[in-house]
């Protein structure tokens, strides 16, 4: 018997020397047991759109840092130039920091202050708004919002209504961020908040 | 110093909000404490241009206090003055919680007041000429004095605060400075712990209790800033808000200087807590408990001077009565039913009938919300009977051993060794040895739990699954940007229903986090 479980002992070493590896696809999220089912519940819905606007206004401002004099330097061009091109870029840039932040010794510590020659800034210039479109947006989420508490009859009109406005939409958006290129984000979700408010109105589910 | 997950998530909440050029500096300074910026510099290995802007952006959100210290130098050479920055961890995290903050000014004060302090939480800090432009700016501007009116009345529930000093300079202090000598510790009994620089810095830096939350002082006369506090409050309205100048202050050197505002995150945290207690106590006592309790919270809300009070001020009798019966379901309630939630709450009925005051002890509810909220991790991942094992020892804050656990909780000797030794590894439980020599060498194990490191470990894995659920969320958003870019008619068929799927996901995880942030709360910020 001791030579049995030896001679094994010495084939198994033998033959199980070094294997390839098998190799299995990497799943970043894979499925587990027995977590039980998360709760659904459209409590938090309001934080939930507030938290997002907010992300979004951070990811389209200046305080959202990209690098200072290398970004310019590393503007794409496409490959045909076109003047409007040139005109909407210079329009659609993002403000410089020193619109929002005051840079004067009162304000940050002095190694990281700025002379104050720029500081009369009359306040037309200031964009407080990085896109007055998506704020109308907002708006008209919040209409048709009060508009489609569980009304089925008006469907078919809101939804001519809605495909107007979305193209509407649609159209400033591009035209505002065709040339965000290096700004626009993997998430910028600019179109999906009106997405999510079309599907609100069509089914009794509330998206944002 | 902040555990490992708490600064993997304040990092990403600052990536994914302000970029990677602020998230590394902001790492930098949570990894390795207080630096100059030529240190902050060298170890980024960022240019100097970017580290100045990030500090800047960062400074401005409030995540970032800066102080200015004498370095010691060697003998014989003038003092130096250098410029240190520390990272505020908790400002960060909160910036989970901005929509619960909203929403407390939504609720309590309506929707102009939630128009600037929505623009304050935007911009970080803002004079009130720039909340008055920005209003402008949006589409359903209001009347300059609609904004300036709900300014005064955010500014007078302390909802907002004045911005601390940029640079505040730290003297230096003698570190044989005993705690004894400093102003009003004289009476403490207890020793407190010397303040480290940063404390000292954030003391410094804040403005005196008199001016937080004043909005003017008299341009007219040009009052120093002595003066200053001796005026009244300024709460009403006048032609002195036409002038640009309104909310100036003279400056050191005798220049007109724009106060910036911002929000109080000290009061908003404290409003939660006084909700999170009402709230336990409602679900653990009843209605009535709760709706006596939210009635003193609010009545003594503003002599709290620290967030973490250990008791609410002293109320009478009289004046709880009056506020309960303002409240919701409160009026029927008469001072017996009072008296018997106060009692519920952990009070008790004083003998003598001439001063009937009542305290609540705050400190207890939200330790035992802690404990409740620990026992349930366990249960959920050890079982019932770890689940008891975990009560006993909890309850009995001593060292006990693993016979007398075994048969107190009526668990089986080999499986509450198992259990025991399961919850030490993973470091909920401590252990002793203790050998004992008689007739028979014999070694006892003693098990106790012990709070504080337990909590900071708590803490740390709930940093970890927020952080989770921030990723995964990021992740799900990302699988289906292709979907969420296509104009609504074609979302069709299977297309419509990844979309609709993936609304559903993002609201349950999303809920999921809010409800993560109040546990996180209830043991970082409460």
């Amino acid at each position: 018997m001791a030579f049995r479980g030896r001679g094994r002992g010495r084939g198994g070493f033998g033959g199980g020397g070094f294997r390839a590896a098998k190799q299995e696809p990497f799943e970043l999220y894979p499925e587990l047991e027995d977590l039980g089912t998360a709760e659904y519940s459209t409590r938090n819905l309001q934080l939930i759109k507030w938290y997002s606007n907010l992300q979004k206004y951070w990811n389209s401002s200046p305080y959202y840092y990209e690098g200072g004099s290398e970004r310019t330097r590393n503007v794409q061009k496409p490959d045909v130039e076109r003047l409007s091109d040139k005109n909407s870029q210079v329009a659609n840039a993002k403000p410089p920091l020193w619109h929002f932040i005051k840079l004067d010794i009162d304000h940050v510590p002095a190694e990281l202050a700025r002379g104050d020659k720029k500081e009369k800034l009359g306040s037309k210039r200031v964009r407080w708004n990085p896109e007055s479109a998506g704020m109308h947006k907002l708006d008209l989420f919040e209409k048709l919002e009060q508009k489609h508490q569980g009304q089925e009859g008006k469907e078919n009109k809101e939804n001519e209504d809605q495909e107007e406005d979305d193209e509407r939409n649609e159209e400033e958006a591009e035209e505002e961020f065709s040339d965000e290129g290096d700004y626009e984000q993997n998430e910028y979700f600019d179109d999906d908040e009106d997405d999510y408010n079309m599907a609100d109105d069509n089914d009794d589910e509330p998206f944002f | 110093m902040v555990s490992q997950y708490g600064i993997k998530l304040a990092t990403y909440l600052i990536s994914a909000s302000y970029g990677d050029f602020c998230s590394k500096v902001c790492e930098c300074l949570l990894s390795r404490g207080t630096l100059t910026l030529m240190q902050i510099i060298r170890f980024t290995e960022l240019s100097r241009e970017n580290v100045v802007n990030c500090l800047r952006v960062l400074i401005h959100q409030n995540c970032v206090q800066a102080f200015s210290i004498q370095q010691e130098v060697a003998f014989g050479e003038a003092p130096k003055i250098v410029t240190q920055y520390m990272a505020l961890f908790d400002n960060v995290i909160h910036k989970m919680r901005f929509p619960k903050f909203m929403q407390i000014v939504s609720e309590e004060l309506g929707l102009d007041c939630l128009g600037i302090f929505e623009g304050l939480l935007q911009h970080g800090r803002l004079s009130l000429n720039q909340i008055i432009d920005r209003n402008k700016q949006t589409p359903d501007n209001s009347d300059v004095h609609v904004v300036q009116e709900s300014f005064s009345i955010l500014l007078n529930a302390r909802l907002v605060e004045r911005c601390p000093a940029p640079e505040p300079f730290l003297a230096p202090s003698s570190e044989e400075e005993t705690p004894a000598k400093r102003r009003g510790t004289k009476s403490a009994k207890i020793a407190e712990a010397p303040k480290t620089i940063e404390q000292r810095a954030l003391a410094e830096a804040t403005p005196m209790e008199s001016i937080r939350f004043l909005m003017e002082i008299d341009p007219l006369t040009g009052a120093s800033e002595e003066k200053g506090m001796e005026t009244h409050n300024v709460a009403t309205l006048d032609e002195k808000w036409k002038q640009d100048f309104s909310d100036a202050e003279l400056s050191a050197s005798g220049r007109k200087k724009e106060i910036l505002w911002r929000v109080n995150f000290e009061e908003f945290v404290r409003r939660l807590r006084h909700k999170a207690c009402i709230e336990y106590v409602r679900i653990r006592l009843g209605d009535q408990s709760g709706i006596v309790l939210s009635a003193i919270l609010e009545l003594t809300r503003s002599s709290e001077t620290t967030i973490k009070t250990d008791k609410s001020a002293s109320l009478s009798i009289n004046d709880i009565y009056d506020e309960v019966i303002k409240k919701d379901g409160g009026l029927g309630m008469d001072l017996e039913r009072i008296r018997a939630s106060l009692v519920q709450l952990g009070c008790q009925i004083p003998t003598t009938g001439i001063d009937e005051t009542y305290s609540i002890d705050l400190k207890k509810i939200i330790e035992l919300a802690q404990n409740e909220e620990v026992e349930s991790v366990v249960l959920k991942r050890y079982g019932r009977e770890a689940y008891r094992i975990f009560r006993l020892l909890s309850k009995s804050g001593s060292l006990l051993e693993t016979d007398k656990i075994s048969d107190t909780t009526f668990v089986e000797k080999k499986d509450t060794l198992k259990i025991l030794y399961k919850l030490w590894k993973d470091g909920y439980l401590h252990m002793e040895k203790v050998s004992v020599n008689g007739p028979k060498q014999t070694l006892f194990l003693l098990w106790e739990i012990n709070k504080e490191s337990l909590w900071v470990r708590v803490l740390d894995e709930m940093y970890h699954a927020a952080l989770n659920l921030r990723l995964r969320i990021t992740y799900e958003l990302d699988q289906e940007k292709e979907i969420l870019q296509l104009p609504k008619e074609k979302l069709i068929g299977e297309l419509e229903k990844r979309y609709k799927r993936l609304g559903k996901v993002r609201i349950i995880l999303e809920s999921s986090l809010m409800n993560l942030d109040g546990a996180l709360m209830l043991f970082h910020d409460f």
